[in-house]
């Protein structure tokens, strides 16, 4: 805790006494205190000869910057990123007025009902396919097949699986996905087998 | 509740009729729990004798007495094979069709109200997040950092690129809605033109600024969602309708194949292809060579599954009684048709009629809303169950 308080009133005296201040010196300060805050051990070990060291030797370290103990500008950097991730940094949750929120409240039901309609659409389709297929198979069943063959033949053979699993049961151009604007030339009239 | 409870109480009302005939002492109103408990033993017992499988129903009605279940098998078949059943059958000539359809290439168009909502989430998420770094992403003093430079101010130093001209941290960071007729919600219009100037280098590889716009490479835009053959509406043509399914339609000379009800037979009509079943075929490799023999090989189809998807019947026609039937059964003018259509897919490819061995005369790719108009009523009544949802 010491060695925050001494980092505060450190951000506070630089600001202060050094204005036109170099980016570098300044950027050097939430790195450190990122690393104090961090749990991971890498970052633990980093952080450690500072921490090891009394707090009166910080300062002499901050001016003798740059000497032998210049850190990697990536991890800087990284450890800068890391620091603007932190709870600390990430905004408050949102506070709205009362007819703000009156707004956010009534598009978020409206975005329910949205969905809501497109899921009953397609589970209607859904079901409208299945009892067409039902209704389908129940009069093939009922039918006798082609010729001398029997009720329900024709059913029964559809109704084998035979082949339909397995290796190439599904073409591979079936798992194209949709796209949002066509290929260059949409679709392909001169196939040829 | 799950279903399978919901059958077992079906199965103890079923139950509690047949006791209170059999025996008038046992009350007519239990509770549900009571009468689940009550009727568990003979439920299994009716299960397992239920569930048997088709060709075993035929003994277990041969030996009516042997069985213990207190209720006889419910018959599986909902017509009984009888002598009149099968004469109606020969009056019918089986069919096996294909729907061909071409699944929609492109994704759904967005609502306005869609869009809309997505750019208010977008800038809701805005206000959540921790602010961009710049240093995390670009070098110092590189080509790529200048050129972020000049679109983050021509952006009103905004980091993100399709939320338009907005800070959630400044002094107007509460102003997060668009007003009404704006269009930066508008994907068209907003983001996508926004993200191809985006998308131009701005900066040469020597750090060096290109000012003139014509300098500047431009990426390749994406291809308009509407094609030509949506502009002249061809409908012989894929590349129509790209976000929805298209469905094979041929035309037909109505006397070659039509039944002889005498109205309709010089009239052209318009239906899925379809051939009679032989004997040794099944139905989809039935529709598969009917396919190949009207349309032509050079398609890439699948047939997806064997099972119909839809089903017309067309009853014969009513002047021929039953008997006529039967004695000039030979000739099918009399007949009624069962068409079973089963569903086919195109990958690629385009049909052609030339030298088809079905009398078809024309061919056309439409829509769901399309067929409505050029289908008769009844044949669109029957399969249009069968149609996606766009």
């Amino acid at each position: 805790m010491s060695f925050l308080s001494v980092n505060i009133t450190l951000r506070g005296l630089t600001s202060r006494l050094l204005p036109p201040s170099s980016p570098t010196s300044t950027r050097l300060i939430p790195a450190m205190s990122a690393a104090f805050f961090s749990t991971t051990p890498a970052m633990a070990a980093a952080a450690a000869p500072a921490k090891g060291g009394a707090p009166k030797a910080t300062p002499k370290k901050k001016k003798g910057k740059g000497k032998g103990e210049a850190r990697d500008p990536k991890i800087v950097n990284m450890l800068q990123h890391f620091a603007a991730l932190s709870p600390r940094r990430i905004p408050a949750p949102l506070r709205m007025g009362r007819n703000r929120h009156l707004r956010h409240w009534t598009i978020h039901r409206a975005w329910l009902m949205f969905r809501r309609k497109q899921r009953e659409q397609r589970e209607g389709t859904l079901m409208r396919q299945y009892q067409s297929m039902h209704a389908a198979c129940e009069e093939l069943r009922q039918t006798e097949g082609p010729g001398t063959r029997d009720q329900g033949y024709l059913y029964r053979v559809a109704m084998e699986k035979k082949g339909v699993y397995g290796h190439n049961g599904v073409p591979i151009e079936y798992a194209r996905p949709q796209t949002e604007t066509p290929a260059r030339m949409a679709w392909n009239h001169e196939w040829k087998p | 509740m799950s279903a399978s409870s919901r059958g077992g109480r079906a199965l103890s009302s079923l139950l509690r009729s047949q006791h209170t005939r059999q025996t008038s002492s046992v009350p007519r109103r239990v509770c549900i729990q009571c009468a689940n408990t009550t009727t568990t033993t003979t439920t299994t017992t009716l299960l397992q004798s239920s569930r048997r499988a088709y060709s075993a129903t035929a003994t277990a009605a041969a030996e009516p007495s042997s069985s213990s279940s207190p209720i006889p098998p419910p018959p599986v078949t909902t017509s009984s094979p009888s002598a009149s059943q099968q004469s109606q059958d020969v009056r019918y000539r089986i069919k096996s069709g294909i729907i061909l359809t071409r699944p929609p290439l492109l994704t759904r168009q967005l609502t306005p109200f869609e869009s809309a909502f997505f750019l208010y989430q977008k800038r809701l998420n805005e206000r959540l997040t921790a602010p961009f770094r710049k240093e995390f992403y670009f070098k110092q003093d590189t080509a790529t950092d200048l050129d972020w430079k000049i679109k983050l101010k021509e952006r009103h130093g905004v980091p993100a690129k399709d939320i338009g001209r907005y800070n959630p941290r400044g002094r107007m960071g509460w102003n997060d809605e668009v007003m009404v007729g704006s269009t930066t919600s508008d994907h068209e219009l907003g983001v996508v033109q926004k993200l191809l100037h985006d998308a131009e280098a701005r900066v040469s590889e020597d750090g060096e600024e290109i000012v003139d716009e014509a300098d500047r490479v431009k990426p390749e835009p994406p291809q308009p969602r509407t094609t030509e053959a949506d502009a002249k509406n061809d409908t012989r043509r894929l590349d129509r309708k790209l976000d929805q399914t298209l469905y094979l339609v041929v035309k037909r000379k109505g006397a070659a194949q039509k039944t002889a009800d005498g109205k309709g037979g010089d009239e052209d009509v318009w239906t899925f292809p379809a051939g009679d079943v032989p004997t040794h075929e099944a139905l989809h490799e039935t529709a598969a060579r009917v396919l190949a023999e009207s349309a032509g090989v050079n398609m890439n189809t699948w047939i997806v599954g064997r099972v119909p998807v839809a089903h017309y019947i067309q009853s014969p026609p009513p002047t021929t009684t039953t008997t006529t039937t039967q004695d000039s059964s030979s000739s099918s003018s009399g007949r009624g048709e069962k068409v079973f259509f089963l569903k086919g897919r195109i990958m690629a490819g385009q049909a052609d009629l030339a030298g088809n061995k079905h009398g078809y005369t024309d061919f056309k790719w439409l829509t769901k809303d399309e067929l409505k108009d050029t289908l008769e009523e009844d044949y669109y009544r029957s399969v249009r169950n069968m149609f996606e949802l766009r």
